[in-house]
């Protein structure tokens, strides 16, 4: 999931601005089993808490020596320059980015995501790449599930909303 | 404390635009362009789809002119509050009316509101409010008679009086059998005073609002915003609006105004910056 800001109840204004991002979001919080083990950076954690918090999920952020059955949620979006009124302006080589971080997502393609260019990401507003390099790390099992909860970019900013399943 | 204004409740943290609704011949602003009844019932649809949620309909103006007396005051506006009422259901209807008859009158035909601008020169009134339990606007004139200018009047500190009379009178409602939520106080800008009064009063509303009592303000164009920007009626709207704002800032609950859509705006801008509103729909910076 992104770590978007404007989904911090500190940021709650009368009318949701991503309230199609903000039920997905808490759909595939949901689903997640007990103890989260959470990849992101400080803004995205602080995202990741609330969320989690608001789907009944309290377990340990634990960076280190968590289960082997554990589930990960991972704090990370595409460009945020993918247009005139994006955050970043816009940079046509956002597209291009996107594009590939998406398809290495949903093949998924743990290699491609542990290649992702991380100085072009931050050229890019990207949220996170280290993130993404840590889901690479992550899928490591032969096979897969995988499935898309959102896929879109209604500020100029790539959000996708995912969950895998590592069958062994 | 929860604001309850006859027949409806408003929580805590709500904000309302009382707009005016005029059916006189002669009052400073409209000039009489409401004063048919059928011109005043259109003023008042038309406020309402502005997102008025009171309106406040009154028969005298307030400055000097020809005497109106109670059967007149009663013919213009009890028929027209009778109306209203049956048209819009969820409106607060206030009537501005300083006499207990008229007020007995406005209230069996569906008043929500007695807006007493008289400070309680008709101290019978406060009885009809308990007894059709109806809220009472308790303002402050420093004493003087219905419908006169202030003449070299001074205070010792403007604020205190007003806090002092609006509070007692507030407490004299309540004691009469007012709900204690449907009394509301108002310094009564221009009302018995220069407008260095009227600027203090401003500048300090706080400290009214500090009472615990809602607090109601009346700005609308009046003399006060005339004489600080030397500007003749028709063109005080922005200095209105800025005095709403530093109103709005202290935390006053209920704008009597002219003009519904450019207060709500001020309103809800000032009361959001005061952390009490959250913004309509905020994302910049937060994608």
């Amino acid at each position: 999931m992104p770590g978007v800001l404007a989904l911090l109840p500190e940021y709650a204004g009368l009318v949701d601005p991503v309230a199609e991002l903000r039920a997905a979001c808490l759909a595939a919080l949901a689903w997640l089993g007990d103890g989260v083990v959470v990849v992101a950076d400080a803004q995205g954690a602080r995202v990741a808490v609330a969320l989690l918090a608001a789907t009944g999920h309290f377990g340990a952020i634990a960076p280190e020596g968590q289960p082997a059955d554990a589930s990960y949620l991972v704090v990370a979006n595409g460009s945020a320059r993918r247009s005139e009124k994006a955050p970043g302006h816009l940079d046509e080589r956002a597209f291009e980015f996107d594009q590939a971080v998406g398809t290495a997502l949903r093949a998924p393609d743990p290699a491609a995501l542990a290649r992702v260019d991380a100085s072009l990401g931050e050229e890019l507003l990207a949220g996170h790449v280290a993130g993404l390099h840590a889901l690479g790390e992550l899928l490591t099992s032969e096979h897969h599930t995988v499935s898309v909860d959102y896929d879109d970019d209604p500020f100029g900013v790539q959000y996708w909303v995912m969950r895998w399943t590592c069958e062994s | 404390m929860t604001l309850k204004l006859g027949r409806h409740e408003f929580a805590d943290d709500a904000t309302l635009m009382m707009a005016i609704v005029n059916r006189t011949p002669d009052s400073f602003y409209d000039q009489g362009a409401t004063w048919t009844e059928g011109k005043a019932f259109e003023r008042v649809a038309q406020v309402v789809a502005q997102g008025a949620e009171i309106v406040d309909i009154g028969g005298i103006k307030a400055a000097p002119g020809a005497e109106v007396d109670v059967e007149e005051e009663k013919g213009r506006i009890v028929e027209l509050v009778a109306r209203v009422r049956e048209a819009f259901p969820g409106l607060v209807i206030s009537v501005d009316t300083w006499r207990a008859a008229v007020g007995e009158a406005v209230c069996r035909a569906g008043a929500d509101v007695l807006n007493d601008a008289w400070g309680g020169a008709d101290p019978e009134l406060v009885d009809v409010a308990a007894s059709y339990d109806a809220a009472i606007i308790c303002t402050h004139t420093g004493g003087v008679t219905p419908r006169t200018r202030p003449h070299r009047i001074e205070y010792d500190d403007v604020v205190a009086a007003a806090i002092a009379d609006t509070v007692a009178y507030a407490e004299r409602a309540v004691a009469a059998g007012v709900d204690p939520r449907s009394a509301v106080i108002d310094p009564a800008h221009d009302f018995g005073k220069n407008t260095f009064h009227s600027l203090e009063l401003t500048r300090r509303l706080g400290e009214m609002v500090d009472t615990g009592w809602p607090v109601l303000v009346s700005l609308s164009n009046k003399d006060f915003v005339g004489e600080t920007l030397d500007l003749p009626v028709g063109e005080r709207l922005l200095g209105t609006l800025a005095a709403t704002a530093v109103c709005a800032m202290a935390g006053a609950r209920i704008y009597r105004v002219h003009e519904v859509v450019e207060t709500r705006q001020v309103v809800d801008m000032a009361w959001t910056i005061a952390g009490r509103r959250p913004p309509a729909r905020a994302i910049r910076g937060l994608q």
